[in-house]
């Protein structure tokens, strides 16, 4: 081991700027691998935030007491599928006419107190329950009207499994890419060594011989490559988390429902980046020097 | 028992186009032979079929008895280390130093350092490259290069060393100066296999020549002369 690790230094320092360009390359690379996964997993949470505000009002008639709507309120508030129900009386809902029509006086005139219903605002946890939760709600007793907009939330479930599909596929993409660009980055390497390979195994060097060596170079590179880029992704999410943006967690496509702190994620993205480091550099050295293997 | 045996090979590169057609031969232990023949004749395909780079399409190739066919990867290594060879080309790396270039040979071989440090010297006194020894390839006459390139074929003391055109990149005096280093080598025992074209050292040595054209074996006389 000892041996391996001073053949590595002594070739690092003979072989400086191809190193330096490997190094750098594959830093590129897992930079943009970490940014892509972190803007898919923002994009997620973006629209898992929007989900949620997706509501339903469901407006009670004028004259149901209040103590049945309380009822109301706290039989919905226990539905599974509901993350949040919002109360507005009667006097909210004036105060919320006014507040908007307060530049027509005639308007607010015409208006008398208790004119307009008292409402719920619920919003689901899903969105694709949100038409099922409508139909219940709207044969509850004493619910004078169940209103959602339909399209609005069609929309956002077709964009949100978009989002879902295209960033795994993206993300699945991105690590081939990156797998190829780490075995050209390597290839570069092993190839300028071409003439020594070739003498040593005509002068009678086993395959580990000759192998050990570079699969060591390999996963140095990438472990080096991905710790530089790991690092710089979790400053990114630390400073984004500094300034409160996804404050509330972030959320993954295949995970849905659970909400991970920035930076808990950002040190799970350091440990996938530094892993596939030492992976695509074990894997990458193994296929790049086969060719050098043959007898 | 013969070191090395030939029997009825075949090498096509190509189909239909034989390099090797039918050849057959012994070399006996302690032996000095010449493999002649115009250049494309098939002499270096014949040390390649012997240092395992290449495979024949029919017939057999035996080393101390046993098929090299037989030979896998894992045991080619051993094999080569048994068969030193030496490349018209040199095949030197101008990164390292003469020492290092020697060196080369025993740490695929996972010598020590000590065993390293003793032998290096030996061989390289032996093809009179001592006063060389940390200079760079780039630093050296074309007969010192294929020095070198012997050096590290006897690093391993190999019963066998395979000369391919080592003459064919240096000028008349470097190239008697080889020649006489292989005599050298052989007088100590090892075996010399040497491919050329070079008439003038093939018919100055007197020693067996095997003639190669278009892939056959048209003679293999002791002491015989070569006119290409």
């Amino acid at each position: 081991m000892a041996k391996e690790w001073s053949n590595l230094i002594q070739n690092l320092k003979r072989e400086k700027l191809m190193s330096l360009s490997n190094i750098t390359v594959m830093t590129i690379t897992f930079l943009l691998l970490g940014i892509f996964i972190n803007v898919i997993v923002f994009s997620q949470t973006a629209l898992k935030y929007l989900e949620q505000q997706a509501q339903i009002t469901v407006f009670f008639k004028l004259d149901l007491p209040e103590e049945n709507i309380q009822s109301i309120r706290a039989n919905i508030a226990k539905d599974s599928r509901v993350s949040n129900v919002s109360y507005i009386s009667k006097e909210d809902a004036i105060n919320i006419f006014k507040e908007l029509n307060k530049d027509q006086p005639v308007l607010l005139e015409s208006i008398t107190p208790g004119i307009l219903p008292a409402s719920l605002e619920v919003s689901a946890k899903n969105i694709s329950d949100l038409k099922a939760m409508s139909a219940e709600y709207s044969k509850i007793d004493g619910v004078g009207e169940v209103r959602f907009f339909e399209d609005v939330i069609s929309r956002f479930k077709l964009w949100s499994t978009v989002v879902y599909l295209v960033g795994f596929l993206f993300v699945v993409a991105f690590f081939v890419i990156s797998y190829s660009v780490v075995i050209a980055a390597l290839r570069t390497t092993i190839n300028s060594k071409g003439m020594e390979l070739e003498i040593m195994k005509l002068v009678g060097a086993s395959d580990s011989y000759v192998k050990t060596p570079l699969i060591y170079q390999g996963v140095f590179f990438g472990v080096i490559s991905a710790t530089i880029s790991a690092l710089i992704i979790l400053i990114m999410d630390i400073l984004l988390y500094s300034f409160g943006i996804f404050k509330q967690g972030v959320t993954l496509g295949f995970l849905p429902g659970i909400m991970i702190n920035l930076i808990v994620f950002a040190a799970i993205l350091v440990v996938i980046l530094i892993a596939s480091g030492f992976l695509l550099g074990y894997f990458g050295s193994n296929s790049a020097i086969k060719k050098y293997l043959k007898y | 028992m013969a070191q090395i045996s030939f029997i009825n090979v075949i090498k096509e590169y190509e189909a239909g186009f034989k390099v090797l057609d039918d050849v057959s031969f012994d070399i006996d232990q302690g032996e000095f032979v010449f493999i002649v023949g115009p250049s494309g004749a098939g002499k270096s395909t014949i040390v390649r079929l012997l240092t395992k780079e290449e495979q024949p399409n029919s017939g057999d190739i035996l080393f101390n008895g046993e098929s090299i066919l037989n030979v896998d990867n894992t045991t080619v290594p051993e094999l080569r280390r048994k068969i030193g060879v030496v490349f018209q080309d040199f095949k030197l790396l101008d990164s390292k130093n003469v020492f290092e270039n020697v060196a080369i040979a025993l740490e695929v071989a996972e010598a020590s350092e000590e065993e390293i440090k003793s032998i290096v010297p030996n061989v390289l006194s032996m093809v009179n490259l001592t006063d060389k020894m940390f200079k760079y390839p780039k630093q050296l006459s074309g007969g010192e290069k294929q020095r070198v390139s012997i050096a590290r074929a006897l690093a391993h003391e190999p019963d066998v060393l395979i000369a391919d055109e080592p003459t064919g990149m240096i000028d008349p005096d470097s190239a008697d100066d080889v020649v006489a280093i292989l005599e050298k080598i052989n007088s100590l025992g090892t075996t010399i296999v040497m491919a050329t074209h070079d008439q003038a050292i093939v018919n100055k040595l007197k020693k067996r020549v095997i003639r190669i054209e278009e892939g056959k074996l048209v003679s293999d006389k002791v002491g015989g002369k070569y006119r290409g």
